[in-house]
């Protein structure tokens, strides 16, 4: 029997797969029998190869738009999956609906009274001069008091194997096809090992979140009409909006088919306007009315934030979440876990400096080489430095934008992510590093899919998992039963 | 459904109809041309000259050709120059680009035969044309375009979708062969005896064949081929479907089915626009359309026929939000 992990190098990261070199942990040694059963390497790659083919046939693609050739590409998928067990799920799952209670709350208080403010918990000043806090939006009562709808928090696990969480994704939180959409695959790919395993299904995913947007409707509308708002076709996402609006038979929606009469929204239709009551919208704040926020933004719609502060229509994610996934404002939501709930965090955050901080900041200029420093406002890898891997001249020049805008950066150490074997070009299996997004939906109850985007850096050594930087996705296996499948875990200190 | 899409849906008909047209129209030419006895007169210059006013974008040809009309320079006009609008290139990636902005609710298979075609088409020029010959190219062109209305007749749900293309298609055919039997106007003959002479039928003919016509012209009159059977049986035929006639009819019922759903759209510009086209057609005596014009016939037809594309952009896509019906 060929073994395809023989030549497997461990490394000196947190292995999801393996405890020691040659030793699958419990929940992955089914996976790696069932991988001996394969003849051989090649077999593997004839695997892959089906599983790339079915993305293309299913068009789960992202374009790469240009006149030449309007070509289409797929989000590189990796064949093997990242198993987490059931008790390490119901973990993750009770500190991510804690964080989602926490986050809530923090926007009903900073909208509401301010109690946070007022009691010194956070300054005053951090959420005033935090560019996604919408002032407009104090005292405004919002639909069924849910401040957040849908939140992606980044996860990752360090050297130890311990969970924490990188980043809040409040505003609209992309991946979820791809989710949905790996899933798919792997049923074609690998029935039997699924079925063996028994994993967690996802799929009940586009109709939670269809009943979350219902929800959020006004109350005396017996049957609301309810549309996804796209940037339109030529944004990346786009086929993540209208496989979505799809999955839930509704309407995907430009800003120019929305027009507001009287301070209700309705949408054009050849027939005459037609009521619309909530909005799953995939369009930043910034850029939702133009008599409000951007002036030049043409995808919004003229006068929807009055229809909306009026309660005429309830958007997903509300006005104004983004302050909540500022980075230094993330640096405070362990402080709001025990404000609000009285309780300890169950999942930390990563180590955070705030430059804005007398004595952090100290710390951040003297240790520049060796911290990553990140805009607080930016996402997907802008605006960020990461010192082990930077010039001199580099570091100087952010040490220079701190210096002038102390607000404006946090700082975090370097953190050697997880990593789980993945099949690579060239076909051998060697670890790369992973991170994790799970999908919290908030609304008559907190419901997490029992899964997620695991995002797999693909480039040897790489720590950076975007796609575009060489990034791909795994399918994300949450187990449902640790003692029937596989035998129970031996206990393991260094997890949870 | 949605004003943006039904109007991306009908102008991608439309577009995709002008593509097919063009294709028509150069034929008709490039065979009237051959057609001509002389070979000193199929060189003449003046016998490209008709194409370019027949378009109506005669100024954008001056503009970007000169005056020099050689059949080159119509060529690359009319069928691969990016800068006219109304190219086979230029209608072939309208259509395109509208099908990609709907492409879930067309049909993948819509989407991708255009992809493919507008994919090849782009790295066409004059060159293959004249390597392949005018006919032998035309006809690949127009096969194209017809594989793709077949594979949107066999995919497309008969939802207002489907009939919003229809709408555009046969608003486009319309107006598409009323300058196709326009061509032949500006065909001057050898002098004014020349009518009714053998050289004149076969320009005819040729007319008749560019639309797919010739048989299907013979078998339902059974006589003799002369201006006025001609004019008759692509103004008015009932049955032919390239005539203006059956494709206004079209348009009509397409629009009838739109608007079926919904009583309050019953009394409709477009559709009355459409029903008094229809009527005017099926009532006029074509001696006399012949005798007052026919050029200035075929003017006014398309100008009513611009008339009610204007009167379908208001009442179903650009039509004022104040005052709009409100749907329950």
């Amino acid at each position: 029997m060929a073994d395809l992990f023989a030549n497997y190098e461990h490394g000196k990261f947190y292995d999801e797969m393996f405890a020691a070199p040659g030793q699958a942990r419990p929940h992955y040694q089914r996976l790696q029998e069932r991988f001996g059963l394969m003849a051989n390497m090649a077999e593997l790659m004839d695997r892959q190869r089906t599983a790339d083919q079915t993305f293309i046939d299913r068009g789960v693609t992202f374009t790469v738009y240009s006149d030449n050739a309007g070509t289409e590409k797929i989000f590189p998928f990796d064949l093997l999956p990242r198993i987490i067990p059931a008790h390490e799920w119901a973990h993750l799952e009770r500190g991510l609906i804690q964080r989602m209670q926490a986050l809530n709350l923090f926007l009903a208080d900073i909208y509401g009274p301010q109690r946070i403010l007022s009691e010194g918990i956070m300054p005053r000043e951090m959420v005033e001069t935090s560019k996604n806090f919408r002032k407009e939006l104090v005292g405004c009562k919002i639909a069924r008091d849910l401040y957040v709808h849908i939140n992606g928090s980044d996860m990752i696990r360090d050297e130890a194997g311990l969970y924490s969480v990188l980043e809040d994704n409040l505003r609209t939180p992309s991946g979820v096809s791809y989710v949905l959409e790996n899933r798919q695959v792997m049923k074609r790919v690998f029935p039997n090992l699924l079925r063996d395993y028994r994993v967690r299904p996802v799929e009940n995913y586009t109709n939670d979140l269809l009943n979350l947007l219902v929800h959020l409707a006004p109350e005396h509308v017996p049957e609301p009409t309810v549309v996804l708002l796209t940037p339109g076709v030529f944004n990346s996402a786009y086929f993540e909006h209208s496989f979505l609006a799809r999955q839930m038979g509704i309407e995907i929606v430009e800003g120019g088919d929305l027009v507001v009469e009287n301070d209700r929204v309705y949408m054009r239709r050849t027939d005459g306007l037609a009521p619309v009551h909530v909005i799953y919208r995939r369009i930043d704040d910034d850029f939702l009315d133009p008599t409000v926020f951007r002036k030049d933004s043409l995808l919004g719609v003229p006068g929807l934030f009055e229809a909306y502060r009026k309660g005429n229509v309830a958007l997903c994610n509300p006005i104004g979440t983004g302050v909540a996934d500022d980075k230094a404002v993330y640096y405070y939501v362990p402080k709001m876990i025990k404000f609000y709930l009285g309780e300890d965090p169950i999942l930390p955050n990563i180590e955070t400096f705030l430059s804005g901080n007398e004595t952090e900041l100290s710390y951040i200029l003297a240790n520049l080489p060796k911290l990553v420093v990140k805009s607080v406002n930016e996402a997907g890898g802008y605006g960020m430095l990461v010192g082990p891997h930077s010039t001199r001249a580099q570091i100087e020049e952010f040490r220079a934008k701190i210096i002038a805008h102390p607000r404006n950066f946090i700082a975090q150490p370097t953190i050697g992510l997880s990593r789980c074997p993945s099949v690579c070009e060239g076909g051998t299996i060697e670890g790369r590093h992973i991170d994790f997004r799970p999908y919290i939906l908030n609304g008559e109850t907190i419901k997490i899919m029992p899964g997620g985007l695991t995002r797999v850096a693909l480039r040897k050594g790489s720590l950076v998992v975007n796609s575009s930087q060489g990034g791909g996705s795994k399918d994300t296996w949450v187990l449902s039963d640790d003692q029937a499948n596989p035998p129970a875990p031996a206990p393991e200190k260094i997890i949870v | 459904m949605l004003s943006r899409v039904a109007n991306l849906v009908y102008w991608m008909a439309r577009y995709l109809e002008r593509a097919e047209n063009t294709a028509r129209i150069v034929d008709v030419n490039a065979q009237l041309v051959l057609d001509l006895q002389s070979r000193q007169a199929a060189d003449d210059p003046k016998s490209w000259e008709p194409l370019v006013y027949v378009t109506g974008d005669e100024d954008k040809f001056f503009e970007l050709y000169g005056e020099d009309v050689t059949e080159r320079a119509v060529i690359e006009f009319m069928l691969f120059d990016k800068r006219n609008p109304s190219s086979l290139i230029s209608c072939i990636a309208y259509a395109r680009e509208n099908a990609r902005c709907i492409r879930d609710q067309l049909s993948g298979d819509v989407w991708e035969t255009l992809n493919t075609f507008y994919l090849k088409l782009k790295s066409d020029d004059f060159a293959r044309y004249a390597q392949l010959g005018s006919a032998e190219y035309l006809n690949r062109v127009k096969t194209q375009i017809q594989l793709l209305f077949g594979v949107a007749d066999s995919m497309i749900p008969r939802t207002d979708l489907w009939w919003f293309f229809q709408l555009g298609r046969h608003l486009e055919r319309a107006d598409n062969t009323s300058r196709i039997l326009d061509v032949k106007y500006y065909m001057l003959l050898p002098d004014a005896n020349a009518v009714g002479s053998a050289l004149d039928m076969v320009q005819w003919a040729s007319v008749l064949r560019s639309c797919s016509a010739f048989e299907a012209f013979r078998r339902s009159r059974r006589g003799q081929l002369n201006l006025e059977r001609v004019v008759d049986y692509l103004l008015r035929d009932a049955v032919f479907p390239r005539s203006i006639l059956f494709s206004i009819a079209e348009a009509e019922q397409a629009l009838g089915q739109i608007t079926a759903a919904g009583n309050h759209l019953d009394d409709n510009p477009p559709a009355r626009l459409l029903g008094e086209l229809r009527t005017e057609l099926e009532q006029i005596a074509v001696p006399t359309v012949i005798a007052d014009g026919l050029h200035e016939f075929l003017d006014d037809v398309q100008m009513k026929i611009s008339d009610i594309h204007a009167a379908i952009q208001a009442t179903f896509v650009d039509y004022p939000t104040s005052g709009a019906r409100v749907l329950a």
